[in-house]
C-alpha cells in the first residue's frame, strides 16, 4: 500500500504526553496519522462519529509520557485497560503483521501487556519482563547513544546500518528492562538466537559501558527489543525527539543531516508499503 | 473564643455564621480577624464593618472569608501596586496582545505566546514536594487560561547553603539539603507527568534562605491568535462551569499564609494551605479545555489559585462587565460536610472556571467526559455587578462586586535605613596566580554545575527544545544561558526562554541590583543568537511593612522598570511575593526575571561550548573595577559597595553585535560573563568543548588582575568566531569588541603581562561537575 | 425511621515486595540519603508498596479477588512478590 493511505492510530489515554511529536513524525513523512483516545477503541463515552476500529489502521503507537500517572507501576494501568477490553482486537491486529511501536511509557505498556518480549506466542498471559526503576532512583534526562544490533528481523529499524551508532535521547525513571533474576541470562540468549534485541546503549566509542551512558542499568545494556516476528518494537529512547537534526543535544556542533530518529519511522512506513 | 454574642449560628441545615462586626470593639475585630484566619488590618476591618452597616446588615461568614481573600497582598497587590504602576506597567508597545493571569505578546503574524513566572515559597518551605508541585500546576494554570498551549516551564530556586550546620538550624526549619530535594523531586514528578519540558531556572545559595527557601515557577504558552481569550466573561448568560479537581479542605487560607511571616510554628499551623496536586488531573485538563477552546466553545476562562472561587468568580464576571449567581452546593467535593465558606475558599488544585454561552454547554460536557474530567455548571452571569451565592436554596452572599475586588492599596513608608548597613571597603590581596581561586569558583554551590537537577527534568518532552539547558560535546556538558524552543511546525522562527536574578547584587545596591537583573536576562538572550522581546518578574523580598524592605523593593523595581523600558521590553506579567521572612530575619531581595526572545531561524542558533581549536575569541564589553556583590568578593572575603552598573546603549549595542554576528554564522560559540566573571565563562566555555583556550588580558587595561579575571560588570560576552571570518564581525562604537586569544589545546591559560591561570580542562570539569553530586548524593 | 441496608464489606491490605535478588535502587538511594541527612545505625532500607482496598462482600469472596488484582494489575510476576491480608 502506499505510504499516503497508511493509517496510523497514536493511541493516548490520561497523562500520555509525546502523542504530538510522535503523530508529527509520521505526518511529516506522508502518512495519515490520527490521535485516538482508548475510549474511542472501546466505544466508551463517544458518539459514533468519534468511534473508531483498530482494524482500520495500519501501525498502532503508544507514546511516551506517564499514562495514568505511572501509579502502581509505569504503564501498567494503560495496559490493564487495553487487556481487559482490546486483547482480541490486539491479537488480530499483530498476527496479520502490523506493525505496533511502543516509545518509553508506550515500551513499558507493551512488556506489561505480554505483547514483548513475546518469545512465544503473540501475547503472553502474564508479564515476561518489567521495566523496572533506574539504577540511580531517579528520573534520568540525557542523550544516549543506541547500537543497532538487531540482525534485520525488526521491521522498525530496515534503514539504519548495522552497528550503526544513533543519538536518541532518553527520558524516564523506569527503564532497567529485566527478566526473572534466575532466567535473565537464558532468555538473554533467547532473545538473541531469535533476533529480538535491537538497541544497545553504548558510549561513543561504540562500547558497552556503564552509567550514565547506560542511563538505567538495563539488563546487558538492552534499549529496545522486538517480538519474533519484528513487528511489535519496544523501546526505552525517544526517537519522535530527534526527527530533525536541530532538536540533537549537540547538534551546534554537527548541524548537517537529518535527525537519527527519524531512520524509525522511515524503516516501519517502508515495511508498511511494501508488506501490507 | 470570643464570646457566642459575636458568632449567631443561623438556623440553617448547614454550617452558616452571621458575624456581628457591627456590635465588636477594635479589639474584637482584630479577634475575630484572628480567628477566622482572614488576615486583615484593623483598618480594613472597620472598613468592612463600615461598609455593612451602610447595608444595615452584618456579613456572613462567607462574606467576611471572601473579603479577606480578595484583599490580601498575594491578590490585591496592596503595598506594590504604587510602584509596578510606576516604574512598570507604563512599559507597552504594538506587541502586547493581554495582561491577564498570563501576559500575551505577539509571536508572529499568527501566532501569540503567554508568559507569567510567580512565587510558591511559603508552601514550599512548609511542604518541598507539595508546594513545588502545585506550583507548576498553578502557573501551568495561568498560561493555559488564556488559551494558550503550555510548552515551557522555569524554576529559579533560592535555598540556604547545602553545607549548613544542622545542629544551626532553627526549630522548625528544614536543611536546605531535604527541602532542595523535595522541591526538585516535586518540580519533576508534576512537571514530567504533564509532559511540559522544564527548560530554564536557577539555583541559588545564602543563609538567608535558611528559613524562607524561594520557589518560583514560570510557564511559557503558545497559541494561534484567534485561539486566546480575555479572563473574562462574555456578558449575561453565560453559563459558569466548573472543570477538574474537586474542591476539599486542602488549601483553605494560602493567600493569607503567603502573606504572612513563615514562624516556627507554621508547620503545625499552615499544612491545611498547602495543596496536593494532581499531574494525571491536570493533564487531560489541558487537553479538554484546549479542544474545547479550539472548537470556538469558550467565551472566556480563568484558572483557580489564590482564594479559589471567592476570587475566581467575581474577578471573570467583573472583567466582563457583569455579576454573577452561584449554587456553590453544586460544586463536586472530596469530602462531605465542608461550610459553604470553606467550599468558597478552598485552593484545592487542578480547577478552572469555564464561561460558556448556554448553547455550548452540552459540547464542553461531552468533551471532558472524554477524557473522565469533571465540569460542572455552578452558575450564571447576571447584568447587575454583583455576586450572590447560594447553598441548599439559602442566600448566603450578596456584595457588590466594586466594594469586593476594591482591595486598598496603601502607600506604605519606604526609606533606607539610616547608617549602620555601610559596610567597610575590603579589597582581597593581589595574588601571582589565580588557579586556586578558578577552582573555587567553578566548584562554588551558586556556579558549579547544576546537572545533578536539571538531568532530572525532562527538557525535551514536545520535542521542540532546539537549544538545551546543557550544552557540549557528548559526556562534556556544560551550562547554556538561554533555551531556544521551536513553537510552530511550519515554522522556524525560535522563542529563546532565559532567567536571571541577582541577589547578591540587589542586596549590595537594589537599583544597580534591579538593572542587573535585566541586563544578565537580555545577555542570555542574546547569548543563543534571539532578540529580547518581553519579560516577567517575580519580586520575592521581605516584609513590607518594614520601611528598608519596601525600600530595596522600590529601588529594585524603579532598575528594573529603567532598563526595560529602555529597551522598549514590555512586563505583560508578574508577580510580588512580600513577607520572605524568618526568624532570622529577611531574604536577600530577589527579583527574578524571565525574558523571551525572539530568534528568526532556530538553525542559526549557537551554544556556548567551544567548538573548533584555532578559532579566535573575542571580548565584547567594557570591563571595569566594580567588583561589589562578585562571587569573587563572596568567596575570598571580599566586599564593595560598588556594584555593576548598566550602561543600556552598551547593552544594546553588545546585544547587536552578538544577534548580527550570530545570525550572519561568524560566532560559533558565545557565553554572557556574569558570576565568576571572565575566568568562570571561558572555564565553563572549555568544559563543555573539552578543549582548552588561550587569553591574553592585556587588552582590557589598566586593571588588577582579579578584577579582568573576576569582575563581573555587564553587557559583557565571551565569543569564539569562525577562524577567517573576523571581519564579518559586526561593530558598534558604543561597546568594545577585543581580541582575546584563541581556542586550543588541553588547557585553560589565561595571562595579563603574567601567567595568571594554567589548569587542565579535565581539572576544571571536575571541579565544576561534582558538587552537588557530593553534597546531596 | 427509614429501613437500614447492611452491605458487608470488607478491606484488604496488599502488600508488594520486591523479589530476593531484585535490585531496590529506592531502598539504596533512600539509604544514601538517610545517612547524608546524618542519621547513624541505618543498616538498610527496603521499599514495599502498600494497596488498602475496601470491597463489598464477604472475606473470602474479597480474598479471591483482590488476588485477581494482584495477578492483572497491583503485582509485575518478573520482579514482585505479593501478600494479601484481609482486616
Amino acid at each position: 500500500m502506499k505510504v499516503s493511505d497508511a493509517r496510523v492510530c497514536v493511541l493516548r489515554i490520561e497523562g500520555t504526553n509525546c502523542e504530538e511529536e510522535s503523530y508529527l513524525s509520521f505526518k511529516r513523512l506522508g502518512a495519515k496519522p490520527e490521535k485516538v483516545h482508548l475510549k474511542q477503541l472501546t466505544g466508551t463515552d463517544v458518539t459514533s462519529d468519534e468511534k473508531r476500529s483498530l482494524a482500520d489502521y495500519q501501525v498502532l503507537v503508544l507514546p511516551g509520557g506517564f499514562s495514568s500517572g505511572d501509579y502502581v507501576r509505569a504503564g501498567a494501568i494503560f495496559a490493564a485497560r487495553i487487556k481487559s477490553r482490546l486483547s482480541r482486537d490486539l491479537e488480530e491486529f499483530v498476527r496479520a503483521g502490523k506493525p505496533v511501536l511502543g516509545i518509553c511509557n508506550g515500551f513499558q505498556i507493551l512488556v506489561e501487556t505480554g505483547l514483548l518480549p513475546a518469545m512465544s506466542g503473540i501475547m503472553t498471559e502474564v508479564p515476561e519482563a518489567v521495566l523496572s526503576t533506574n539504577d540511580s532512583a531517579r528520573f534520568e534526562c540525557r542523550p544516549t547513544l543506541l547500537k543497532k544490533v538487531n540482525r534485520g528481523s525488526c521491521a522498525f529499524t530496515t534503514k539504519i546500518p548495522s552497528n550503526k551508532i544513533s543519538a536518541i535521547p532518553s527520558a524516564h525513571a523506569e527503564g532497567k528492562l529485566t527478566f526473572p533474576v534466575d532466567r535473565s541470562k537464558k532468555i538473554v540468549k533467547e532473545l538473541d538466537d531469535n533476533d529480538q534485541l535491537v538497541f544497545k546503549y553504548v558510549n561513543p566509542e561504540g562500547e558497552l559501558a556503564g552509567y550514565p551512558w547506560c542511563p538505567n542499568g538495563s539488563t546487558e545494556n538492552i534499549a529496545g527489543i522486538c517480538n519474533r516476528e519484528g513487528n511489535v518494537f519496544g523501546l526505552m529512547p525517544h526517537p519522535e525527539r530527534v526527527f530533525f537534526r536541530y532538536t540533537h543535544p549537540d547538534w551546534t556542533r554537527n548541524p548537517d543531516g537529518a535527525g537519527d530518529g527519524r531512520a524509525v519511522f522511515e524503516s516501519v512506513l517502508g515495511y508498511v508499503s511494501k508488506k501490507l | 473564643m470570643l464570646s457566642s454574642r459575636l458568632y449567631v449560628p443561623q438556623d440553617t441545615p448547614f454550617e452558616l455564621t452571621e458575624i456581628r462586626l457591627s456590635e465588636a470593639s477594635d479589639d474584637e475585630l482584630m479577634e475575630i480577624n484572628r480567628e477566622s484566619g482572614t488576615g486583615l488590618s484593623l483598618d480594613e476591618m472597620k472598613r468592612v464593618r463600615d461598609h455593612f452597616d451602610g447595608m444595615g446588615r452584618n456579613p456572613t461568614d462567607v462574606e467576611l472569608q471572601s473579603i479577606g481573600q480578595a484583599w490580601s497582598e498575594h491578590c490585591c497587590y496592596k503595598s506594590s501596586k504604587m510602584f509596578l504602576k510606576e516604574y512598570i506597567f507604563g512599559i507597552d508597545n504594538r506587541q502586547v496582545i493581554d495582561r491577564g493571569d498570563a501576559g500575551v505578546m505577539e509571536f508572529d503574524r499568527d501566532h501569540a505566546y503567554a508568559l507569567r513566572i510567580e512565587s510558591h515559597n511559603h508552601p514550599s518551605a512548609v511542604e518541598p514536594y507539595g508546594g513545588a508541585a502545585t506550583g507548576i500546576g498553578g502557573i501551568i494554570r495561568d498560561v493555559l487560561c488564556m488559551g494558550a498551549q503550555p510548552i515551557a516551564l522555569v524554576d529559579p530556586l533560592f535555598f540556604g547553603p547545602l553545607n549548613y550546620p544542622f545542629k544551626k538550624l532553627p526549630d522548625g526549619v528544614k536543611h536546605p539539603k531535604y527541602l532542595l530535594g523535595g522541591v526538585v523531586a516535586g518540580i519533576r514528578d508534576y512537571g514530567n507527568r504533564v509532559g511540559i519540558p522544564t527548560v530554564s531556572g536557577g539555583l541559588w545559595f545564602d543563609e538567608s534562605y535558611t528559613g524562607n527557601c524561594l520557589v518560583n515557577v514560570g510557564c511559557v504558552g503558545i497559541a494561534e491568535k484567534r485561539n486566546i481569550r480575555r479572563n473574562a466573561v462574555r456578558g449575561p448568560g453565560d453559563v459558569l462551569i466548573l472543570v477538574g479537581g474537586r474542591t476539599g479542605r486542602d488549601g483553605i487560607h494560602g493567600v493569607t499564609f503567603a502573606s504572612a511571616v513563615l514562624t516556627q510554628d507554621s508547620e503545625m499551623e499552615s499544612r491545611g494551605a498547602v495543596q496536593l496536586g494532581d499531574p494525571i488531573m491536570k493533564e487531560p485538563v489541558m487537553h479538554a479545555v484546549l479542544e474545547a477552546n479550539e472548537k470556538g466553545l469558550v467565551n472566556g476562562m480563568k484558572d483557580l489559585g489564590g482564594g479559589g472561587l471567592s476570587c475566581v468568580v467575581g474577578e471573570i464576571a467583573l472583567a466582563g462587565g457583569c455579576g454573577a449567581e452561584v449554587d456553590i452546593g453544586k460544586v463536586p467535593l472530596k469530602e462531605e460536610g465542608l461550610a459553604p465558606w470553606e467550599i468558597w475558599v478552598s485552593e484545592s488544585q487542578e480547577r478552572m472556571m469555564l464561561s460558556v454561552s448556554p448553547r455550548n454547554a452540552e459540547r464542553v460536557f461531552h468533551i471532558f467526559k472524554l477524557w473522565d474530567v469533571p465540569a460542572t455548571p455552578i452558575g450564571k452571569i447576571i447584568r447587575e455587578k454583583r455576586v450572590r451565592l447560594y447553598y441548599d436554596g439559602t442566600k448566603v452572599f450578596d456584595l457588590e462586586l466594586d466594594f469586593l475586588t476594591a482591595g486598598p492599596e496603601y502607600c506604605r513608608p519606604c526609606n533606607a535605613s539610616a547608617g549602620g548597613r555601610r559596610r567597610k571597603e575590603k579589597i582581597p590581596k593581589a595574588k601571582t596566580r589565580y588557579d586556586k581561586d578558578l577552582l573555587k569558583l567553578l566548584s562554588d554551590q551558586n556556579i558549579c554545575s547544576r546537572d545533578w537537577v536539571i538531568r532530572q527534568y525532562d527538557h525535551e518532552v514536545r520535542a521542540n527544545t532546539v537549544i538545551k539547558p546543557l550544552h557540549g560535546k557528548m559526556g562534556h556538558w556544560t551550562h547554556g544561558d538561554a533555551a531556544v524552543l521551536k513553537p510552530v511546525e511550519e515554522s522556524f522562527r525560535g522563542l529563546a526562554i532565559a532567567t536571571s536574578s541577582n541577589p547578591f547584587a540587589v542586596a549590595g545596591d537594589p537599583y544597580r541590583g534591579g538593572k542587573t537583573c535585566v541586563d544578565e536576562v537580555c545577555r542570555n538572550i542574546a547569548a543563543v543568537g534571539a532578540r529580547p522581546h518581553s519579560l516577567t518578574d517575580c519580586l520575592n523580598f521581605g516584609n513590607p511593612e518594614i520601611p528598608d524592605r519596601l525600600w530595596q523593593f522600590r529601588e529594585a523595581v524603579r532598575g528594573i522598570g529603567e532598563v526595560a523600558d529602555d529597551l522598549d521590553l514590555p512586563i505583560p506579567s508578574g508577580n510580588v511575593s512580600f513577607y520572605n521572612e524568618s526568624p532570622k530575619g529577611s531574604v536577600l531581595p530577589t527579583p527574578v526575571i524571565l525574558g523571551c526572545g525572539i530568534v528568526r531561524d532556530v538553525r542559526k542558533c549557537v551554544t556556548s561550548d567551544f567548538k573548533k581549536e584555532g578559532n579566535p575569541i573575542f571580548l565584547v564589553g567594557e570591563t571595569g573595577q566594580e567588583m561589589g556583590a562578585s562571587a569573587y568578593h563572596r568567596s575570598a572575603g571580599g566586599h564593595s559597595s560598588k556594584v555593576p552598573d548598566v550602561k543600556t546603549t552598551a547593552l544594546r549595542a553588545g546585544m547587536d553585535v552578538i544577534t548580527k554576528g550570530i545570525e550572519r554564522g561568524v560566532i560559533v560559540a558565545c557565553h554572557d560573563i556574569s558570576d565568576g566573571g571572565l575566568a568562570v565563562a571561558s572555564a565553563e566555555m572549555c568544559i563543555g568543548g573539552d578543549v582548552g583556550a588561550n587569553l591574553n588580558l592585556e587588552k582590557l587595561g589598566r586593571l588588577r588582575s582579579d578584577v579582568k579575571l573576576f569582575s563581573e560588570s555587564n553587557s559583557r560576552w565571551l565569543i569564539e568566531v569562525r577562524k577567517g571570518k573576523e571581519k564579518h564581525l559586526p561593530k558598534d562604537r558604543r561597546t568594545k569588541v577585543v581580541k582575546l586569544g584563541r581556542v586550543g589545546d588541553s588547557s585553560l591559560v589565561i595571562g595579563s603581562s603574567r601567567k595568571l591561570v594554567d589548569l587542565e580542562v579535565e581539572k576544571l570539569a571536575k571541579s565544576f561537575g561534582s558538587t552537588l553530586w557530593r553534597m546531596i548524593g | 425511621m427509614q429501613s437500614q441496608v447492611t452491605i458487608k464489606m470488607a478491606v484488604a491490605e496488599v502488600r508488594v515486595t520486591l523479589k530476593k535478588g531484585v535490585a531496590d535502587p529506592e531502598g539504596k538511594n533512600t539509604l544514601k540519603a538517610l545517612e547524608l541527612l546524618g542519621f547513624e545505625g541505618v543498616r538498610d532500607v527496603r521499599s514495599v508498596k502498600v494497596f488498602e482496598i475496601e470491597t463489598e462482600g464477604e472475606a473470602g469472596e474479597t480474598k479471591r479477588s483482590v488476588e485477581e488484582m494482584c495477578r492483572k494489575l497491583l503485582a509485575n510476576p518478573v520482579i514482585h512478590n505479593y501478600s494479601i491480608r484481609i482486616k
